[in-house]
């Protein structure tokens, strides 16, 4: 072959050029469209259960825990579980599980708290799982719990736990200070003195969640329910956000930043992480959930703390929040009606085996209260609250306290903006009350999903 | 043009008796085809995963979306919500601002660094790729850096603060500070950048003008004003322009938002972008959020416009 017949012509390369072109335009993009196709959508192939435990996850026993319920179901059933792992930070505030719902790819199981719990109901995806249980483990969980994890006497997500808030705080910093566990603060006015003793340097008082967000909300509404207030009133057609009990609640944390006793950031992860915060001797005093206890003993085994419940307003009530995960199957999946039945089958059960599951994760994977009468009382008789922090929470904080409430976004965003504007920005605490109260009783009046708790 | 038949009478000779002559494209016709091959990936690259979408997005500004696969037209109720929406106001409040100051702030910071690293001195080398290299780290690992140099009184800034005696300052914790800060942030990753497209600007303004200048006996300032300036306007035409869309766009504003303040204190940092991320990804409300990122568009759009005619163009009054 000679270098003339060879060498490609005009016309060849442009021909070759045009198919090349028609091929990759036609073969890329339908490739990854039947690849994008080809994951979830299909209707056969093991089930999806994301959440950001694991495998592999941060907390190698939380992680352990996953992988074991999944392997235990996968073992008796014929439709399988694979696990899959969200980062938490991803899961809670990223956009992974909003996406995938969106894109028609959502997964079988998943899990949410009770903030999140009107967003997947009221779009019609939550599938209901009290049909695959007996009554009798229905009536085993506690009702505060289930409260908001229910709608018209039916059962749409299983709580895995329950989460109270308290403060932490650090022994030595007391000692340093001249304080003992005599001046443990209970009325928030014996906390700001308090907190005004143990700023030392750059240590601060006492520590409140400072980022904008769910998280903020959360911690916060125990302070607000103390005074008797609230955000939707009972009828659920109007606002009590402009109540007496929410406007001091506002000014309370303001009065915390102004008098130079909380900080204006947070370090770590935020005010629920404990090991950047408490343990740095950033601040002598946090605001945080039971979780801190599991986190502490893996991360800070010599750090000496101690909690006490949240303390309370003048002429208040105590409560707290119970925050907390829960089980939920996607209605709109693979096969909901095994996705609910797991569900069912790993928390929802009167079997020994789901209730040793259930100890296994709030007593040994986490520090938590149980959800259900019955792993309470297996949890107890191993002395799980018998003493320390855990004897607090248990005989303390717990009772009292409240379920997280589950409030749309639109009930959530004024009252957030409430509180970053009192904290943070100096607002008046009236106003901002009565700016969200309007704001959510706008929105109330068109509102037509299940109701707001 | 001149044929060489020493080419054109062999091909005649080659072509079998009775097949009919293939008909050839004409150069002009050949060149077209060539073009429209090679831009033909970019193209449809561009056509399948931003045309498309983009028109996508505008549509969905006209419905209400759940975010679980129920859509409702409602015409131009997402628009109307706009406008008696106190948060997007601020949100636009806060992007005007952030713009206009990102913009003046960059060009001038890009200049200066620019003029400077232009000089023969030692190390030159060394200073324009430390200058540069913000803009290639990930901007959430520049987001969390320096929100440790900033933690209040225990950041390496307050440290220095405290021992000049100025106290320690909570610069994300601050409703009046944050937006400064994140300012002063995304004008130190973006400078360099900048920098190097002043840099090429300035290499290219022949010598001679220089010289004769010096000649005239003007002064740096002079040179600057009378040589400089005005030969540099084209390249700062565009460095307006690319920072001007970059900062209504929030591109890179967005990462370190997120990661630095999550639009806080008291939505003193929330850009419209991260209001648009906040209805999409939080709220679920995804045909309000296209409303919002079509206004956005059509915003820089008329900015976009506007520069181009009050500068003719990037070309000013020198044609």
């Amino acid at each position: 072959m000679t270098d003339e017949n060879r060498r490609i012509t005009r016309g060849k390369f442009l021909a070759r050029g045009a198919a090349f072109a028609f091929a990759a335009a036609v073969t890329g993009p339908g490739l990854t469209i039947l690849s994008g196709c080809g994951g979830g959508s299909s209707s056969s192939g093991p089930l999806t259960f994301m959440q950001f435990y694991g495998p592999g996850g941060e907390v190698s026993a939380q992680s352990k825990w996953f992988e074991d319920a999944v392997n235990g179901w996968n073992k008796e059933n014929e439709t399988k579980i694979d696990l899959q792992y969200v980062p938490s930070q991803e899961y809670i505030s990223g956009t992974k599980l909003q996406t995938a719902f969106s894109a028609g790819e959502g997964p079988d199981v998943f899990i949410i708290s009770p903030g999140d719990f009107l967003k997947y109901y009221n779009g019609g995806v939550l599938e209901e799982i009290s049909q695959y249980m007996d009554q009798k483990a229905i009536d085993d969980f506690y009702p505060s719990v289930m409260a908001t994890r229910s709608v018209d006497g039916k059962v749409y997500a299983l709580p895995m736990e329950v989460e109270p808030l308290v403060m932490y705080y650090s022994v030595k910093a007391f000692e340093e200070a001249g304080l003992s566990e005599a001046d443990i603060p209970t009325t928030w006015d014996q906390l700001l003195d308090v907190s005004g003793r143990l700023k030392k340097g750059d240590r601060f008082g006492v520590l409140f969640e400072t980022v904008p967000g769910y998280y903020q909300n959360f911690t916060w509404y125990p302070f607000m329910w103390m005074g008797g207030g609230g955000a939707v009133s009972p009828d659920g057609n109007s606002s009590d956000f402009d109540s007496k009990g929410s406007i001091q609640a506002l000014q309370f944390w303001q009065d915390s930043i102004e008098q130079g006793v909380a900080p204006r950031q947070v370090l770590g992860s935020g005010g629920g992480d404990p090991i950047a915060n408490l343990t740095e001797g950033f601040c002598a005093i946090q605001n945080c959930g039971i979780w801190g206890v599991a986190d502490l003993r893996a991360n800070a085994p010599d750090f000496e703390y101690g909690v006490f419940k949240l303390p309370v307003p003048p002429g208040g009530e105590y409560t707290s929040d119970l925050g907390g995960w829960a089980f939920v199957a996607n209605s709109k999946g693979k096969n909901p009606e095994a996705a609910g039945q797991f569900c069912a089958w790993a928390l929802g059960s009167m079997s020994q085996e789901s209730v040793g599951r259930m100890v296994d994760w709030c007593t040994e994977a986490k520090s938590d209260i149980a959800p259900r009468k019955s792993v309470q009382e297996e949890a107890d008789k191993k002395g799980a609250y018998d003493s320390g922090a855990m004897k607090i929470f248990r005989e303390e904080a717990f009772p009292g306290a409240r379920s997280e409430p589950r409030y749309p976004p639109e009930v959530y965003k004024p009252i957030s903006d409430a509180i970053q504007a009192c904290q943070l920005d100096g607002a008046d605490a009236t106003q901002q009350a009565q700016r969200g109260a309007q704001s959510i009783e706008t929105f109330l009046e068109s509102y037509s999903g299940a109701e707001i708790l | 043009m001149s044929v060489n038949p020493a080419t054109q009478t062999p091909k005649k000779s080659r072509e079998p008796e009775g097949k009919p002559r293939r008909r050839r494209l004409s150069r002009k016709h050949s060149e077209w085809l060539a073009a429209a091959l090679f831009i033909a990936p970019d193209g449809i690259g561009f056509l399948l995963f931003l045309g498309i979408p983009i028109l996508l997005s505008l549509g969905l500004g006209f419905f209400q979306v759940s975010g679980f696969g129920g859509y409702a037209f409602v015409g131009l109720a997402n628009y109307k919500r706009m406008f008696v929406d106190p948060l997007f106001i601020k949100s636009m409040t806060v992007t005007l601002i952030y713009v206009v100051v990102f913009v003046g702030g960059v060009f001038a910071a890009s200049l200066g660094l620019a003029l400077l690293v232009r000089q023969k001195m030692p190390f030159v080398g060394i200073l324009r790729s430390a200058f540069f290299v913000p803009h290639v780290v990930s901007l959430v690992v520049i987001g969390v850096v320096w929100q440790f140099m900033l933690i209040p009184q225990r950041g390496v800034v307050n440290q220095f603060l405290e021992a000049v005696g100025i106290g320690s300052v909570s610069w994300l914790g601050r409703s009046e500070l944050a937006l400064a800060t994140v300012l002063v942030v995304s004008i130190w990753v973006w400078m360099g950048y900048y920098m190097i497209i002043f840099l090429s600007g300035l290499q290219d303004i022949p010598r001679e003008y220089y010289d004769a200048a010096k000649v005239d006996g003007a002064r740096s300032w002079q040179v600057f004003r009378n040589v400089t300036w005005p030969l540099l306007k084209p390249t700062s035409f565009f460095v307006l322009l690319v920072s001007t869309v970059t900062g209504v766009a929030g591109v890179q504003a967005f990462d370190l938002i997120y990661v630095m303040t999550q639009g806080g204190p008291a939505n003193s940092t929330a850009l419209s972008i991260f209001y648009v991320y906040e209805q999409a990804f939080q709220f679920n409300d995804y045909g309000y959020a296209a409303a919002i990122a079509s206004f956005l568009v059509l915003v820089l759009l008329i900015a976009t416009a506007g520069m181009f005619l009050l500068t003719k163009g990037g070309r000013f009054e020198v044609d």
